[in-house]
């Protein structure tokens, strides 16, 4: 498959296998490149029953892994205030105690407790519910303009120019910048953040939607939709967004784990959530200043974070395999 | 092509007046006072007035932004509230050493990266594609934050390997080298998996090509057809992305240069940030933005120099 | 690949030349380094290396010791100090200094146009005049017993006019001239601070081991504000000495090889809570006392800080100039049995909530502190405690570039704060003038007895007038229970092996005071 090199500037890494960069030239400057992640057409006209790909995503053991992980963490993070065996917010005398598996541990505190004596078990259950809502939300309300942007683009072919030049300009900013940019406005805090992240979502999927898009309206039964009279919001939900969301939906899964990485590293700098709350990059932080006396408290957050992104990215690679079988190389 | 380069200059001058107008902005959307924020939290009343009115800030916001591209273009942005220095002269100080630990980082970790997608391509299914990409996936998610505290926690401290403290010096002297090391390993620690993932897709693709094939068939051995045909052919789009991988490396710089106190542009805005140093947070995100533009800006050109199919 | 790698492992891990170069790591940096327009410790820490006071401060914070000048007098009124100046002490760029310097540098200090934060420290100063090229006369309104030890301070020293006036607002920014063992060489704000050798120093005070010149090339004040960093860094051997180790570390620190830790008990640097005494929460010293005789100190000391630091009762420590030794055994310590009666007894009665209220005011006062781990552990301590005796104290943490404008204004009912002093006399003069109301004095202690006591200790002629004059008012203001004390910070230095052990001092916090003393091993 051909997948343009040009003009993906994502600060993630790059999966050039998913081709989220995809050609975003507006459409009198193509340069014989195609445009990719299309779906068949058959399977727009006549989309495979849900089971089977789910039944083929099961199938992966990576995926069926990763999916189990990360339904116990939202779990956790759901189920947070039932399953906190204390009040992560008390601090104790016992301060540093070890984790279970360590000399010196005991099932009062099974993660042990931090600088402050607070059990780090059940600062873990909500450090990784703000961790998840600030990757849920701030993709969530970036995908959804973003996608929009980019579908417009595409189907309203006089928006295109516009809309891109705005993408490019926001692309100039990447999500570490904004961040830093916002915080210094707003001062230190999730808002911020999530604010910052969702931002810097907008202009990458807005041109992931976009060169979908292109190709979709390229077909035949958009004309056909048209020859029948339908309007143009019917066109546009039914036909354009139907057929492009599972890339979209591709693209932002991959994206969800970078945009963790992402909060959880203003957070470790005293940028993001503030103190008392818990959030993972902040424990790992705190944590730090007894790295040398008690290295569970840097080291668990950390280590969560990163099965959260590993979960996160393997469950992604997987999707793209199963819902857009093209991608795979 | 010349034509291509202008047009890509062309394209490049909104972009930067967007970056400009979203600097200047911060100002706009702090909230309170900008005179204050500008004079900082300790400013006496007189202070304060004497920066609205050098500033101009009861001025219409389109004049504003005129005065503040005039400073900008004369390379004045103010001076630290806390240091009192230039923010130019602050900055001027912070973007060697960003520059080298750009440099040492992508020195080790491209070729690495590129010789694990390499061999990931040619081994495509087998167990070393299979562990590399593992690999490589674990490295992307790994945090940053994370790699750069064990490696101090055990090359710095357990075996008392290299420092961890500070520059030491330019990177050419021993003591500069030595400083530079572990921020730069931890750094392309996680540079790595992209690049052998890009590579390895991109070798495939050109695996593909007639004239590999036309190769192959001539009987030219397994590796010198990948070696003289496949990577070299390969390489041009993986050294473009990489390029346009800045940001990504930039928000791992900003993290790396905070742990190991090393004196760039990222702990520089941090340090900024944490301490409502306002003009020189601005200078600095302002500097980040410039520099990001102007990398993606040269390796566009680059992509029209190098890539046959942009010439025909 | 291989011997590359084995190349490169040699120059990574070659060493050093030994150049008597050190690193001294510290937490912050100074906003500038102007002796008369910041008050911080990380500015004082550099200044006294590279400038020097008209006189000097003996490790035994007592002594007053030769500075630039090496001999000096006071009038029988105590108004009149003259100074006789060492005519071989030079400036950095190798001018010598005259009296026409001194006159110079006391000058800005204490002109309105200076606004220098502390130029009441140079006390009321009527004139200062260069009588010839080496003899100072420095005259003032009123005698000030203090006057000595304040002029030991950084914010005396002595700078030179042409540097001050060619480098206008960058004076203490890019570049200094003065006459210490050390001379600026570059600045990178929150980064690192060098300075190296002033080769023509030899005119240290006795009581250093090494009068001059210093035995260090170049000193770099390298900062990392990340306390396991700076533990570490001492460990590996990155940093030669540095003051700033968390308390957590200090044992770790003692067993590792290479590493020293000294210690001094002449710590003058006190942590405290202070009550706004005029707030309906806190004005009823019944209430204040109760709160004193809530918080086990000791345990604090001990849980909190490794029981390294020495638990405070006192609002100066016992050990400095002046402490008024009838007051040791009145000291108020933990008894919660006694605070819950004082509190009963004064008709604060427990709600439903546990919570005290009379009159329908509720004993919840709210805490302004620094947001950090320091006051966050100390103040969430304090919290606890008092939640015993039904005062339910609620905490609000500001970051310190905000918190000083906040704890300038009328909003809180206590407030957390930590100071450096090198007696009593300055303490109080500091905290407990009505003038200095609202800011030092965040008590809103207005109280004639007190200002007239302090003036009279202030302008005191003879030792015993001003020791009793400040030692009335340190019983004054403990009976008032005013503040809660809660520790004496210890100055604690980890020091590597390879240096001669330092002698720390406990001036302003500065621990490494002139830097003459800091030499490797032979």
């Amino acid at each position: 498959m051909c997948c343009s090199i040009r003009g993906c500037r994502h600060d993630g890494p790059d999966r050039s296998d998913v081709c989220a960069c995809g050609d975003t030239r507006p459409p009198g400057q193509h340069r014989g490149v195609r445009p990719v992640s299309v779906a068949d057409p058959e399977m727009l006209d006549a989309p495979e029953p849900v089971e089977a790909w789910w039944r083929r995503l099961l199938r992966d053991p990576s995926a069926l892994l990763a999916s189990l992980v990360l339904l116990i963490v939202v779990f956790c993070a759901l189920a947070a205030p039932a399953i906190s065996p204390h009040d992560p917010f008390a601090s104790s005398r016992a301060i540093m105690q070890p984790p279970i598996w360590a000399e010196g541990g005991d099932w009062l505190h099974p993660l042990g407790t931090d600088g402050q004596g607070r059990d780090m078990l059940s600062r873990l259950f909500y450090g990784t519910r703000l961790t998840l809502i600030i990757g849920l939300v701030s993709v969530g309300i970036g995908g959804a303009f973003g996608s929009l942007m980019g579908l417009l683009a595409a189907f309203r072919p006089g928006l295109d120019p516009w809309v891109m030049r705005c993408v490019d300009v926001m692309l100039s900013f990447p999500a570490i910048l904004l961040g830093l940019a916002l915080v210094a406005v707003m001062g230190p805090g999730a808002l911020p953040v999530i604010v910052a992240l969702a931002v810097a979502t907008v202009p990458d999927c807005a041109r992931i939607a976009r060169s979908v898009a292109v190709s979709v309206m390229q077909q035949d039964y958009i004309e056909a939709g048209r020859a029948l009279g339908l309007s143009n919001f019917a066109l546009f939900t039914r036909y354009l967004l139907r057929n492009c969301i599972s890339s979209i939906m591709i693209f932002l899964s991959l994206r969800f784990g970078q945009i963790i990485l992402i909060g959880a590293a203003l957070s470790f700098l005293g940028l993001g959530a503030r103190p008392p709350t818990a959030e993972l990059g902040m424990m790992a932080a705190q944590g730090r200043d007894f790295l040398l006396f008690a290295p569970h408290i840097a080291i668990i957050p950390s280590v969560l974070i990163f099965v959260i992104v590993l979960a996160a990215n393997v469950l992604g690679d997987a999707l793209r395999d199963v819902l857009d079988p093209r991608l795979r190389s | 092509m010349i034509e291509q380069i202008l047009k890509r200059l062309l394209i490049s001058i909104p972009v930067l007046f967007g970056v400009l107008f979203l600097g200047f902005g911060l100002l706009i959307l702090v909230p309170g006072d900008p005179a204050i924020v500008m004079a900082g939290p300790t400013a006496t009343p007189e202070v304060v007035a004497a920066i609205r009115a050098e500033m101009g800030l009861d001025d219409p916001v389109l004049v504003q932004f005129g005065n503040y591209l005039g400073r900008v273009l004369q390379g004045d942005l103010g001076r630290s509230l806390i240091s009192n220095k230039t923010v130019v002269s602050e900055l001027a100080a912070a973007i060697g050493p960003t520059a080298e630990l750009m440099f040492a980082c992508l020195i080790w970790s491209v070729p690495l990266g590129i010789g694990l997608g390499t061999l990931a391509a040619v081994w495509r299914g087998s167990l070393v594609d299979r562990a590399i990409m593992a690999i490589s996936v674990a490295g992307v998610s790994l945090p940053i934050f994370f790699i750069c505290l064990m490696m101090i926690q055990y090359l710095g401290v357990e075996w008392r390997l290299l420092p961890f403290i500070g520059r030491g010096g330019p990177l050419w002297t021993i003591d500069g080298l030595r400083h530079i090391a572990l921020p730069a390993l931890s750094l392309g620690a996680i540079f790595i998996g992209p690049v052998a993932r890009m590579t390895r897709s991109s070798v495939l693709e050109v695996l593909k090509l007639d004239h590999v094939r036309t190769a192959r068939a001539k009987g030219l051995s397994e590796t010198r057809v990948i070696l003289r045909h496949g990577l070299r052919n390969a390489l041009i789009p993986v050294v473009t992305l990489i390029g346009l991988q800045v940001g990504y490396l930039l928000g791992g710089a900003v993290v790396t240069e905070s742990i190991f106190s090393f004196p760039g542009v990222g702990r520089l805005a941090v340090g900024a940030i944490l301490s409502s140093d306002f003009p020189l947070a601005q200078g600095t995100i302002l500097v980040l933005a410039l520099g990001f533009i102007l990398i993606n800006m040269i390796v566009d050109i680059l992509y029209v120099l190098l890539d046959p199919r942009v010439q025909a | 690949m291989k011997r590359l790698l084995l190349t490169a492992a040699i120059v990574m891990t070659g060493g050093l030349a030994q150049a008597a170069e050190i690193t001294i790591l510290r937490e912050v940096d100074s906003n500038n380094y102007d002796p008369h327009k910041t008050t911080s410790r990380a500015a004082s820490e550099v200044l006294f290396m590279m400038g020097d006071t008209l006189v000097s401060l003996a490790p035994d914070m007592q002594t007053i010791d030769t500075g630039v000048a090496e001999s000096w007098s006071v009038s029988e009124d105590g108004t009149t100090y003259t100074f006789n100046l060492r005519q071989d002490v030079q400036f950095c760029d190798g001018k010598p200094m005259t009296a026409e310097d001194v006159v110079y540098s006391i000058n800005r200090w204490v002109d309105p146009e200076t606004k220098s934060p502390v130029a009441w420290r140079a006390g009321e100063v009527e004139s200062v005049t260069a009588i010839d090229d080496y003899t100072v006369e420095y005259k003032l309104k009123k005698p000030f017993s203090e006057l000595l030890y304040q002029l030991t301070q950084s914010f005396g020293t002595i700078i030179d006019k042409d540097t001050v006036e060619a480098l206008g607002p960058d004076f203490g920014v890019t570049g200094f001239n003065g006459t210490g063992p050390f001379c600026w060489s570059e600045w990178t704000p929150r980064d690192q601070m060098v300075i190296s050798k002033h080769e023509a120093y030899d005119w240290g005070a006795s009581f250093h081991a090494n009068t001059g010149p210093a035995s260090m090339d170049k000193i770099t004040w390298q900062i990392v504000p990340e306390e396991n960093t700076r533990t570490v860094g001492v460990i590996t051997g990155q940093t030669q000495v540095t003051q700033y180790v968390p308390y957590i570390a200090l044992e770790q620190l003692k067993a590792s090889p290479g590493v020293e830790v000294v210690q001094s008990d002449l710590a003058f640097w006190t942590y405290f809570m202070g009550f706004k005494i005029d707030k309906d929460t806190v004005s009823d010293p019944a209430v204040r006392q109760a709160i004193n005789l809530a918080v086990d100190q000791a345990a604090m000391s001990e849980d909190l800080f490794f029981g390294v630091v020495q638990p405070a009762y006192s609002y100066v420590s016992q050990e400095a100039l002046d402490w008024n030794s009838d007051l040791d055994d009145q000291l108020l310590k933990y008894d919660p049995a006694e605070a819950n009666r004082i509190l009963d007894e004064a008709g604060w009665a427990r709600g439903d909530d546990g919570v005290r209220a009379k009159d329908g005011v509720r004993l919840a006062p709210t805490a302004y502190v620094f947001a950090g781990s320091t006051w966050g552990k100390i103040s969430e301590a304090v919290q606890a405690y008092l939640r015993e005796i039904g005062v339910d104290m609620q905490i609000q943490a500001f970051d310190a570039t905000v918190a000083w404008g906040k704890l300038a204004t009328q909003e809180f009912d206590m407030f957390g704060m930590s100071f450096p002093y090198v007696s009593s006399g300055d303490a109080l003069n500091l905290y407990f003038r009505s003038q200095n109301v609202p800011s030092p004095n965040r008590m809103n202690w207005i109280d004639d007895n007190t200002d007239a006591l302090l003036l009279a200790g202030a302008t005191a002629i003879t030792d015993e007038d001003r020791q009793a004059a400040y030692g009335e008012v340190l019983e004054i203001v403990h009976d008032a229970a005013v503040w809660l004390p809660l520790y004496h910070e210890p100055m604690v230095i980890a020091q590597s092996t390879d240096l001669e052990t330092v002698v720390p001092h406990n001036i302003y916090g500065a621990g490494l005071y002139k830097g003459l003393d800091l030499k490797f091993r032979e």
